[in-house]
């Protein structure tokens, strides 16, 4: 397996579009972060120094959306481009145990989204307290319980939906149907929220985004979307083992 | 060695392979030839386990392709030239199945020079020419030294420089005791390398035998002779169970009948002989005639 998620890894990273990617997607997110809590002026009606510590904090971690959505645009393309070029079959004619294969993409997409998350996650946290430092605002700290909660919350999002987006693209056979499912998980509780609360009781608990939202305390105790630690890492490990499952049937039964 | 056993292969309405069963040989070249769609790739594809056998299985050495431990040493495949992604390089591409493999790195650059790629190692495959792109998949095959090597289609593109080279390659691996297997439509090529013909035509079997057992069996194959007399020769061949199949003033040509019972006849009957000469078919003859009016697709 080791040999395996390395030369995925190559794959990857033999190709200087991906590495160019990747870091553009590191900037870019902080960018976005920095841009959110520098005009709270004008997106919260709010100057900077009205706002609360963790408000800053939040805002920065906003750029992390934008991770999230260029992670799952890159892994759809990435694991595809197996497809799509046909080097599959030199891939499975080294690896034919294709389960074995399928688990291989799944790990080095893992460990490429939270090798990722972690730099993002880490870069705006350290801009906040930049920010925090330059207002003369109170700082945030990890050793804060609801901070350190909440910055592991959001790294938990781009990984989340790394592997949902890789196993995805086994299961619809191309980048397109992965994408538009990973994002299609991710908009639609925006969506429910247009009906009644009593669908919104029944149908955003399931979706991934409350797990998410719960993990790094974004929601209040008595939102419909709150769910325990517990509940919520089973509720996302539940989504990646009910997708990777149905890929890897099909993926199974497949013939190249 | 390579044991398809009663394999049938079913695409929704279309039958590909028809219980094929056949055995790949080691330290042998064999030529495998059929006419489009007659299910030669989608055999290959199955060896490798890329497409599932509906029925039937494929053992290597005894064991199912899945279960081999280290299925590069085994088997090594070209299936399609264009199996690669066109952003990589040469030595990229090989690194990739080296690393998977657990192959040495100098494995990689032993392969490059083996093939004739080690000046275009470093280009993008894109910029390949499909001959280049054919011996960067044979350079893949040959990566874990394995013990057969398949290879479909691997004339296309190749310049004579390269056929020249796959010639060589392909009897070189034989000699060395491995199993070479060999699709082309190019008949003259498999003729020059291939000891043993095996022919599918819509999915079944047709012909799994050496080329000398194939001309033998052929209608195609006749003795040209020569004589003083050929109208008397003739009727004389017939009754010894010839099939006489040309007449002229000049020359007879017999078929089901070898030279030296020809001679013997001619003796016996002092007819002077001027010429036998014994006129093989060709493997594209033989093929013709093998697979006429088996063909799913052919011209008006």
């Amino acid at each position: 397996m080791r040999r395996l998620i390395e030369s995925e890894f190559k794959k990857i990273f033999f190709l200087k579009s991906s590495k160019v990617y990747i870091f553009v997607l590191i900037v870019l997110s902080l960018a976005l972060g920095l841009a959110f809590s520098l005009t709270t002026n004008v997106t919260q009606g709010k100057t900077i120094t009205e706002l609360s510590s963790m408000d800053v904090l939040s805002a920065n971690m906003l750029g992390t959306d934008l991770a999230n959505i260029m992670l799952i645009i890159f892994t759809a393309v990435s694991v595809s481009k197996e497809f799509s070029t046909r080097l599959i079959n030199v891939s499975l004619a080294i690896i034919p145990d294709r389960r074995k294969f399928f688990i291989g993409k799944l790990i080095t997409f893992f460990l490429l989204s939270a090798a990722i998350s972690i730099v993002v996650v880490l870069l705006s946290y350290l801009a906040s307290r930049m920010i925090l430092t330059a207002n003369n605002m109170p700082e945030v700290s990890l050793q804060d319980f609801t901070v350190r909660r909440f910055v592991l919350g959001v790294m938990v999002m781009p990984v989340f939906y790394t592997i949902i987006t890789a196993a995805a693209v086994f299961l619809f056979n191309g980048s397109a149907g992965a994408i538009t499912f990973s994002l299609g998980i991710m908009i639609l509780p925006a969506l429910v929220k247009m009906f009644s609360n009593t669908v919104q009781r029944i149908l955003l608990p399931i979706f991934p985004q409350s797990a998410i939202h719960s993990l790094s305390g974004a929601v209040k105790k008595d939102s419909v979307e709150s769910l325990g630690v517990i509940a919520s890492i089973c509720l996302l490990l539940i989504w990646i083992a009910v997708t990777s499952i149905a890929a890897n049937i099909k993926f199974q039964k497949q013939d190249i | 060695m390579i044991e398809i056993k009663n394999v049938t292969k079913v695409f929704k309405d279309i039958t590909a392979v028809d219980n094929l069963s056949l055995v790949i040989r080691p330290g042998v070249v064999t030529g495998f030839l059929g006419p489009n769609g007659a299910g030669k790739s989608t055999t290959m594809k199955m060896i490798l386990r890329l497409t599932r056998p509906t029925r039937g299985e494929i053992r290597i050495g005894g064991k199912k392709y899945k279960d081999l431990k280290n299925p590069v040493s085994k088997i090594g495949a070209l299936i399609d030239g264009d199996t690669v992604n066109p952003k990589f390089t040469a030595r990229q591409h090989l690194e990739l199945i080296a690393t998977a493999s657990g192959l040495p790195a100098k494995r990689v650059e032993e392969v490059l020079k083996k093939s004739g790629l080690e000046k275009a190692k470093n280009k993008q495959i894109g910029e390949f020419s499909l001959g280049m792109k054919q011996r960067l998949g044979i350079a893949a095959a040959l990566m874990g030294d394995p013990e057969t090597v398949i290879l479909d289609e691997p004339f296309n593109g190749l310049d004579v420089d390269g056929i020249h080279w796959l010639r060589n390659l392909a009897k070189e691996l034989a000699e060395k005791g491995k199993a070479v297997l060999v699709s082309s439509h190019l008949m003259s090529e498999i003729q020059a390398i291939a000891e043993r013909i095996i022919v599918l035509a819509q999915g079944r079997l047709i012909a799994d035998m050496t080329i000398e057992e194939m001309s033998g069996r052929s209608l195609s194959a006749y003795v040209k002779v020569r004589s003083e007399n050929n109208k008397q020769l003739k009727s004389l061949l017939e009754k010894s169970g010839a099939l006489i199949k040309f007449v002229s003033d000049k020359e007879l040509h017999v078929h089901k009948l070898d030279m030296k019972q020809i001679g013997i006849t001619a003796k016996e009957n002092n007819l002077a002989i001027y010429e036998l000469t014994k006129v093989e078919p060709s493997l594209e003859e033989l093929f013709i005639e093998l697979t006429e009016g088996k063909a799913d697709y052919a011209s008006a």
